[in-house]
């Protein structure tokens, strides 16, 4: 009986045309039983695997697949941390130290979820940089580049509020400088930086928050623009080769065609399959690797009446933004800043058709100083081992505003006879 | 105040001679008009008004004492030769400072109602400031003014006050700092730098601690004096109990009773008040016992024993560090590594005893709970370097699986 069973499994997998994938789906009878005759799932499969990639696609176009992949590998030991992460002043600490410690492999999930929130940012940083020096951010894939950017600021919002979670001294008190450096802005920066910490100093109530943030309210977010990014892609396909002019058009001119039209081009599936399916485990190894070889040390417990003697950041955008700070000083940060989002408008004036490097030198410049900054930045301040700003003397409060009590002088200490005698001060004559 | 009243000398006299103060004379001494004068139609503050801000800062002005209750005169008078008419002390010399201040403050019955004692004149005729003011008329020493201000005087708890903790070295420093003064008595002028790096110095500046000592915590503040060789013991015993226990029932203590080891500053210096580091206590021994003796032999057991005690206690301190760097709960550590520290500071106590079995016990005590701290440390520290090992299965099967998709790569795409 059983025997005859996996004979039927192996054959019903052998006549399938295509790998394996397909084949266990028809073997349970969805795409040939009655339910693959109603829902017709064998012809979606068909048309969603059976096309092909453009010639040009290759390695370096895996930058986009590799940040999907950490993005599910944070969601997955997102979620497993949070079966044991408890969001309150009293018990995150803790909670955080008997993941750690003493629930089964929670410490490489911890370091795991740590580390892939770092390469995140650094791989997006670096699927973007090939758009940009491809210049795919031409029409007609604008939007896609403003969608990309937004789930970049998504991702950075993500590592902000999952900073503060571990509540130990670094976390602490590096997303106090950060919500400091947030007050600073211009108009709404007060209001802002009030509206996330909840509280006069980050508390419990900033706990709250950024958890809820970081584990409802960004997760959902992430999910709605990811999937216009892949629609996007899907409807506008990927960009040519650079030597070809996009033409300003908004045609098809996509990189995927169907496998059916005789062209040039690559089978997404298998072969496309299996180079994405050998980028995804190499950079799950490499992410547990560096997870096992260089754990996240833990600080300790969050005081605020105690300011650590020096902060150790172990996230790339607050290396950056410290190296920032402390060379080219809050203009600098700020300046820096403006040029990252003015990539934002990037499409918006740069419709030119011209795609190769030398033809667009103002736009390439722009990028090389972002990026060469990027990198410089990121690199001086893991060097930085900094006290904290806020731990530095402040400026004197002299007298609030509308309190004119601190300008009047003492009061006098009554009147005083004026001296008839200068001389025979306290002296018999 | 070069023609003092008769009056005022022969009580001035009459006090310094020892004599019963005079309950009644004393009371009605210093008014000469029993009148209530206002501020405003107070005499002495026509000519003398730069001294009413600072005596009105003191505590005198405060219990309502005024100008002539202390110089005599008549207030009532705006002047100056009416004023300064009948019983009148314009500005008293050291003698007759003593002899002024002490009307009230050597009398009981006035000072009750203050909380305050009476007994500050007969101190400071046992001080050697005293004997040098009373007994020769050397107009170097300090007089009651010299260290309590003459007009803005106040109580020692208030942090403006020259007597406050943290002013009354300086205050003996304004004099015991000056060489050509203090040359002349054969006394070193470098007590107060010695005392601003001490622990007792340390603890009363930097920790705003003022139950250590300050000038006066040793030497008594009317009362003056270095303490003699036989009493250094009692002296330190006052704050460091336990130790002086410790050190009553060693050897060193009939030697210090017989007056041939200074005490505690057989070791410790006096105003320095240094520890013994731990690796010196050996040469520290060497310097009075000969070297093969067997007190220089216990000496060097003993400096044996705190090394290491220390060095255990760093280790620990260490290890605890790693683990919570690592993560790992340390709560049980550090209540561990208390108690560690509380054999420590018995084992400094037993030590002043040189009772070498105690000592062992203590060390035992000590080593028992740094060494389970470092155990556990290291358990952690394995456990993480297994952690490692989970690196060969996780490159085998990835390569594994790149080896795979490479070679049926190949195969599709022929």
């Amino acid at each position: 009986m059983i025997k005859q069973w996996l004979a039927q499994f192996w054959d019903d997998i052998k006549s399938s045309t295509d790998a394996g994938l397909l084949g266990v789906a028809r073997f349970v009878g969805l795409l040939y039983g009655p339910i693959g005759r109603n829902l017709r799932i064998d012809e979606a499969w068909r048309k969603a695997l059976r096309y092909r990639l453009a010639a040009h696609v290759g390695w370096r176009h895996a930058l986009g697949g590799i940040t999907y992949l950490l993005l599910i590998v944070l969601v997955v030991t997102g979620v497993l941390l949070s079966f044991y992460y408890r969001p309150s002043v009293e018990e995150a600490y803790p909670s955080v130290q008997h993941i750690v410690s003493e629930v089964s492999f929670g410490w490489l999930i911890r370091d795991l979820h740590a580390w892939c929130a770092n390469l995140v940012v650094i791989v997006a940083l670096a699927h973007m940089a090939r758009v940009f020096f491809e210049a795919s951010y031409k029409p007609p894939r604008e939007m896609n580049w403003i969608v990309g950017l937004a789930l970049l600021g998504v991702v950075l919002a993500f590592g902000a509020t999952g900073y503060l979670l571990p509540w130990d001294q670094w976390a602490y008190w590096t997303v106090t400088e950060v919500l400091d450096a947030v007050a600073m802005i211009p108009l709404v920066g007060g209001l802002v930086a009030d509206a996330i910490m909840g509280d006069a100093i980050v508390s419990g109530a900033t706990l709250s928050r950024f958890f809820a943030l970081h584990v409802i309210v960004l997760p959902w977010i992430t999910l709605a623009l990811l999937s216009y990014h892949f629609t996007l892609i899907r409807r506008r396909g990927i960009a040519p080769p650079v030597s070809t002019d996009s033409g300003g058009s908004k045609s098809r001119l996509s990189g995927m065609r169907p496998e059916e039209a005789q062209e040039p081009g690559r089978p997404f599936f298998p072969n496309h399959l299996l180079r994405s399916f050998a980028v995804a485990v190499l950079t799950l190894a490499i992410a547990i690797t560096l997870a096992i070889l260089f754990p996240r040390p833990l600080g300790d417990a969050a005081n605020p009446y105690l300011l650590p003697n020096e902060l150790v950041s172990t996230w790339v955008p607050v290396d950056v933004s410290l190296a920032l700070i402390r060379f080219t000083g809050l203009w600098g940060l700020t300046v820096f800043s403006i040029l990252g989002l003015s990539l934002v408008l990037l499409p918006v004036f740069d419709r030119r058709p011209e795609r190769a490097l030398r033809q667009r030198p103002v736009a390439v410049a722009f990028g090389l100083i972002f990026y060469v900054g990027f990198a410089a930045a990121w690199i001086v301040g893991q060097q930085i081992r900094s006290v904290p700003p806020s731990a530095r003397p402040q400026p004197e409060i002299v007298g609030e505003e509308g309190s004119p009590g601190a300008e009047l002088p003492l009061p006098e200490l009554g009147p005083t006879p004026p001296v008839p005698n200068p001389e025979g001060a306290g002296r018999e004559p | 105040m070069r023609m003092p009243s008769l009056v005022v000398t022969c009580a001035a006299l009459g006090v310094l001679l020892g004599m019963p103060a005079d309950v009644t004379a004393t009371n009605s001494w210093p008014v000469a008009e029993q009148q209530q004068v206002s501020d405003t139609t107070y005499g002495c503050l026509i000519c003398h008004a730069e001294k009413r801000r600072s005596f009105t800062m003191g505590i005198h002005s405060e219990r309502g004492i005024q100008c002539h209750d202390c110089h005599g005169g008549n207030p009532a008078s705006f002047e100056r030769d009416v004023a300064h008419r009948g019983r009148f002390l314009g500005s008293p010399d050291k003698l007759e400072t003593i002899q002024l201040c002490s009307t009230c403050h050597a009398d009981a019955g006035q000072m009750r109602q203050y909380g305050l004692p009476a007994d500050q004149l007969a101190e400071f005729r046992t001080s050697r400031h005293g004997q040098l003011l009373l007994e020769r008329g050397d107009d170097n020493a300090p007089t009651c003014t010299d260290c309590h201000d003459a007009h803005t005087i106040l109580p020692s708890e208030d942090a403006r006050s020259n007597v406050h903790p943290t002013h009354i070295a300086a205050t003996c420093a304004r004099c015991h700092e000056d060489e050509t003064l203090m040359g002349g008595y054969g006394i070193p002028v470098n007590q107060f730098s010695e005392y601003r790096e001490s622990a007792h110095g340390n603890a009363v500046f930097e920790q705003a601690n003022f139950a250590a000592p300050t000038c006066t915590g040793c030497h008594g503040s009317h009362a003056a004096l270095p303490p003699g060789v036989t009493e250094i013991v009692n002296v330190c015993d006052k704050c460091h109990v336990l130790i002086g226990r410790a050190f009553s029932q060693g050897p060193h203590a009939s030697a210090t009773r017989e007056g041939t080891l200074p005490g505690c500053l057989g070791c410790h210096s006096n105003h320095g008040t240094e520890r013994v580091s731990p690796d010196a206590i050996a040469s520290l021994c060497a310097n009075c016992h000969e070297a093969d003796s067997r007190a220089a032999l216990t000496g060097m057991e003993l400096q044996e024993k705190v090394v290491y005690a220390v060095q255990e206690l760093v280790a620990a301190e260490t290890a605890i560090a790693e683990m919570l760097e690592a993560g790992h709960q340390v709560s049980n550590e550090r209540f561990r590594y208390q108690t560690a520290l509380t054999s420590f500071l018995e084992r400094a106590q037993v030590h002043h005893s040189l009772d070498l079995d105690r000592l062992e016990d203590i060390s035992l005590q000590l080593r028992s709970d740094t060494e389970l701290i470092k155990a556990t440390a290291e358990s952690f520290a394995e456990e993480r370097w297994e952690h490692k090992l989970l690196l060969v299965p996780v490159w085998f099967l990835t390569l594994s699986a790149v080896v795979f998709a490479w070679f049926k790569l190949r195969e599709v795409e022929r």
